[in-house]
């Protein structure tokens, strides 16, 4: 094929349609990123820590979800509740630590409270205020502790002990709903028993969120790894199925994996997940941002949290099963980060891929056409996950992928 | 009567209060005067602080740091401006030879107010 000129570069190429391609704005545009906050984040359920990080009474952690910040607490009654981690006097940050405990009180407050350092007022773990600095001196009875509790969130502890947080309170769907059974393959096998954390890190990626959510849900990129060149394909391997759910959940069907073929790898079968085939390996990719990754004996799940159109914020977290022996916990860890850490066989490879993706589509280059076109049965190599997901997005945009200014509902 | 040794006078300088545990309770002593000595439990009434952290002695007054919260250390009545509707609870004490002494019979608290009940709705 000849190289084309402007004219012929901006044309659809070849026979594509409409829905099997997009267009890079999507990725770059200051005002679509600003809309999909409000239109996305803040009506999602979303995923923001495990339950085994804060597995006392008075264990916190916080975070945000579409810039609002976040406070996951769990209350002397073992519940876990979320609150915006915002004072209701003046507006200051109530607390600014990522994690830990309010057991023992803090510099400015009191024990088993949180406290807004500004001006000392508290709250205990329902999110009731406990204590207002000279309230009547200065309220009289014009207000009262009654009146300034937390902002409460909706939050459950669901599909393997992760917490989710919703900051929409109609969103008139448990977290069960929402994920509109993509979880079912997974569900036996990480409900069976708690899970903990093993391993926790975060990175900043100079890419769009959906990016990043993208090279998760295509597998077409096994062209990027050179491992899985020299020993991922085979005929089991190409047959996964790509399975799109309601509210643009995909998951990546199973197969097993031949950890033993590959050079310095060893089988997972025995330390394989709880009912799961041994070595078997499933992947949920959940709209808008979070994707659980279960290879045989760890389980990998990112949280992405979009920062700006070209910056996203990804926590990766390695989980296990609570009870692991030392030995086993050991070996688990080392079968995640042989894939996952970093001299693993993968994930610097997708975030060098997404990088680099992202460099080319600044925001102010000119648009250019993102291909999501292979059909192949829905099987490994087709882009059904990523067509699933824009179709969703485009709903909840009411934008059309290909066509940004172009509302959802308008056809081609 | 259960009078116990709790320190030696010299041991909590004048203006200054510290922990000691007498028979596994733990105890505050403060020295608010030269021949001032007063003697109460570890927490806070209000909320429960560590007063050996947060308490801070000014002539007979004990306030707490965290929300300034203060009592007469000779008569355990409220005396600051914050709001305050909690006596402080103290040991009997005296000093004989040097020695702090305190009647503690069983250890005295304090009940706080639990969270409230989670009635809240959507």
């Amino acid at each position: 094929m000849p190289a084309r000129n402007h004219e012929r570069w901006n044309e659809v190429p070849g026979r594509l349609r409409d829905g099997e391609y997009i267009d890079s704005r999507i990725y770059s545009d200051r005002e679509i990123f600003e809309e999909e906050l409000t239109k996305i984040w803040k009506r999602s359920w979303m995923a923001v820590c495990h339950e085994s990080e804060i597995p006392e009474p008075y264990d916190f952690r916080t975070t945000t979800v579409a810039r609002e910040p976040i406070i996951v607490a769990r209350g002397p009654d073992g519940q876990v509740r979320a609150f915006l981690n915002v004072c209701p006097h003046r507006g200051n940050t109530i607390e600014n630590r990522p994690a830990g405990s309010f057991r023992d009180g803090s510099a400015s407050g009191a024990p088993r409270h949180m406290t807004c350092m500004f001006h000392g007022w508290q709250f205990d773990m329902k999110g009731n205020c406990a204590h207002i600095s000279r309230e009547k001196e200065g309220y009289q009875n014009r207000l009262s502790r009654k009146d300034v509790g937390l902002r409460r969130l909706r939050c459950e502890v669901h599909f393997g002990g992760f917490v989710w947080v919703t900051l929409d309170d109609a969103i008139g769907k448990s977290v069960e709903e929402w994920g509109g059974g993509c979880f079912d393959c997974l569900k036996e096998h990480v409900d069976a028993e708690p899970l903990e954390v093993f391993h926790y890190h975060k990175a900043i990626i100079p890419c769009n969120y959906k990016l990043w959510h993208d090279t998760n849900s295509e597998f077409y990129h096994d062209y990027l790894h050179y491992h899985n060149r020299i020993t991922g394909f085979n005929e089991a391997y190409f047959a996964r199925q790509n399975t799109g759910f309601e509210n643009g959940h995909v998951t990546v069907g199973s197969f097993e994996v031949q950890y033993d073929k590959y050079e310095g790898f060893e089988s997972r079968e025995t330390l394989s997940f709880p009912g799961l085939p041994p070595n078997h390996w499933y992947m949920i990719d959940m709209f808008p941002g979070v994707n659980f990754n279960l290879r045989g004996s760890a389980l990998r799940c990112d949280i992405m949290t979009p920062l700006a159109p070209d910056r996203v914020l990804i926590e990766f977290r390695g989980l296990g099963l609570k009870s692991d022996t030392p030995e086993e916990r050991i070996s688990r860890i080392r079968h995640h980060n042989s894939i996952w850490g970093p001299f693993g066989r993968n994930l610097h490879e997708d975030l060098l891929a997404v990088t680099t993706q992202q460099a080319a589509m600044n925001e102010h280059a000119e648009p250019r056409r993102i291909l999501h076109g292979r059909h192949e049965n829905n099987t490994i190599h087709d882009e059904i996950g990523m067509r699933h997901f824009y179709d969703e997005w485009g709903r909840w945009m009411n934008r059309r992928p290909s066509d940004p200014e172009k509302p959802y509902a308008v056809a081609a | 009567m259960a009078w116990k040794r709790v320190c030696s006078t010299s041991e909590v300088a004048r203006g200054r209060l510290a922990p000691f545990v007498v028979d596994g309770i733990t105890v505050i002593v403060a020295n608010f005067d030269d021949d001032g000595f007063s003697v109460f439990p570890p927490a806070c009434p209000h909320m429960e602080e560590p007063l050996d952290q947060s308490g801070m002695c000014a002539g007979t007054v004990l306030t707490c740091s965290k929300h300034l919260y203060q009592w007469d250390m000779r008569t355990g009545e409220a005396a600051g401006p914050a709001e305050n509707d909690r006596v402080l609870l103290r040991y009997e004490s005296k000093v004989e030879g040097g020695e702090v002494l305190a009647h503690i019979e069983s250890e005295l608290v304090y009940e706080y107010e639990d969270d409230e009940d989670d009635d809240f709705e959507w």
